[in-house]
């Protein structure tokens, strides 16, 4: 199935957005991502897919979700 | 005491002298006394949209000079009651006026009108610093495309820099044909990336084209456009006017053009 070009556009400008915001390498992120990531679950129990960073103009957000009932 | 807006985008070519145009005659249309600046020094264009270009006598950086008074260079509208036009100047460049400057003239001005709106130049050097310096209030203008968001979100980090309080967000040049097909960006796709609230989304509008042809501000041409910049206005007086359904294709829109649509 052709993926719609929005789903393209989306993450593209995540990546620009984020980098200009911190002012770093559009690749940084996946490497900030991955670094909390690790550093985080040495102390909580985190998957992949319930962890999440973003990166806004003034804050930097981790999201994941809590134990599964 | 009125207020100052500055219309802004980072990019070029989204809408800001159209979205200037209009909203000026726009919040004439609601009773509103209205002045709109056009800050683009070198590159004139605001009078040509408005259809005021032959009426150029003095601009502003001969107010700005002193070479003329204030009421000298203001061009008042005739189609529209209670809006001016402070053209700028063609031959001169952005290093002919200051931020200071402009914040003197821009608090004159709100003695006399309800508002005062700037059409700010692309980019971000001292043209777009001249244009906020005077400031309380901007609109940013993009369309559904990643280098125009991409500039918009720059634009936005710098006008909280600059202490703007009050940013708001007008999506311009949406095609809900595309944004069904999964071709376009939706309403809800740009405001969450650039996560400013939402004051106005445009469809793509064929009159906005035939307005400026005619130099004849598109509000008052009727259509689609035509009423989403008059409730942009409504907006910026505070009133609540809800939002035309751009995202799903379910909107009045799309009710409205499959009406039309050849199948």
């Amino acid at each position: 199935m052709k993926r719609s070009s929005v789903s393209i556009a989306r993450n593209r400008l995540r990546a620009l957005v984020t980098s200009d915001r911190v002012n770093c390498d559009p690749a940084a992120y996946e490497e900030i991502c991955r670094e909390l990531y690790g550093a985080l679950s040495k102390y909580m129990e985190l998957t992949e897919d319930n962890f999440q960073v973003e990166i806004n103009r003034t804050q930097v957000i981790i999201t994941f979700l809590g134990e599964e009932t | 005491m009125g207020e100052v807006i500055v219309i802004t985008s980072g990019k070029g070519g989204v809408g800001k002298t159209t979205t200037a145009a209009n909203i000026g005659a726009g919040l004439s249309k609601l009773d509103k006394k209205v002045v709109v600046i056009d800050t683009d020094l070198g590159l004139r264009n605001l009078d040509v949209v408005m259809g005021l270009e032959n009426l150029i006598v003095y601009n502003l950086v001969d107010v700005i000079e002193g070479t003329c008074r204030l009421k000298q260079a203001l061009i008042r509208d005739k189609r529209y009651e209670n809006l001016y036009l402070l053209p700028s100047a063609q031959t001169r460049d952005k290093t002919a006026i200051s931020p200071g400057q402009m914040k003197k003239l821009t608090s004159e001005l709100r003695e006399e009108f309800d508002y005062i709106l700037l059409d700010c130049p692309a980019g971000i050097e001292q043209g777009f610093q001249n244009a906020i310096a005077g400031a309380d209030r901007a609109i940013v203008v993009t369309t559904p495309e990643v280098s125009a968001i991409r500039d918009a979100d720059r634009i936005i980090g710098l006008l909280e820099n600059q202490q703007i309080k009050k940013i708001e967000l007008i999506i311009n040049r949406i095609r809900m044909d595309m944004v069904r097909r999964g071709d376009m960006m939706s309403v809800d796709d740009v405001t969450e990336i650039l996560s400013v609230p939402l004051i106005g989304a445009l469809p793509d509008d064929e009159k906005v084209v035939i307005g400026t042809n005619q130099g004849e501000p598109v509000i008052g041409l009727g259509g689609e456009a035509a009423s989403a910049y008059l409730n942009i206005c409504k907006r910026i007086l505070g009133l609540e006017v809800p939002f035309l359904d751009l995202n799903t294709g379910n909107g009045f829109f799309s009710r409205l053009s499959s009406l039309f649509k050849k199948d």
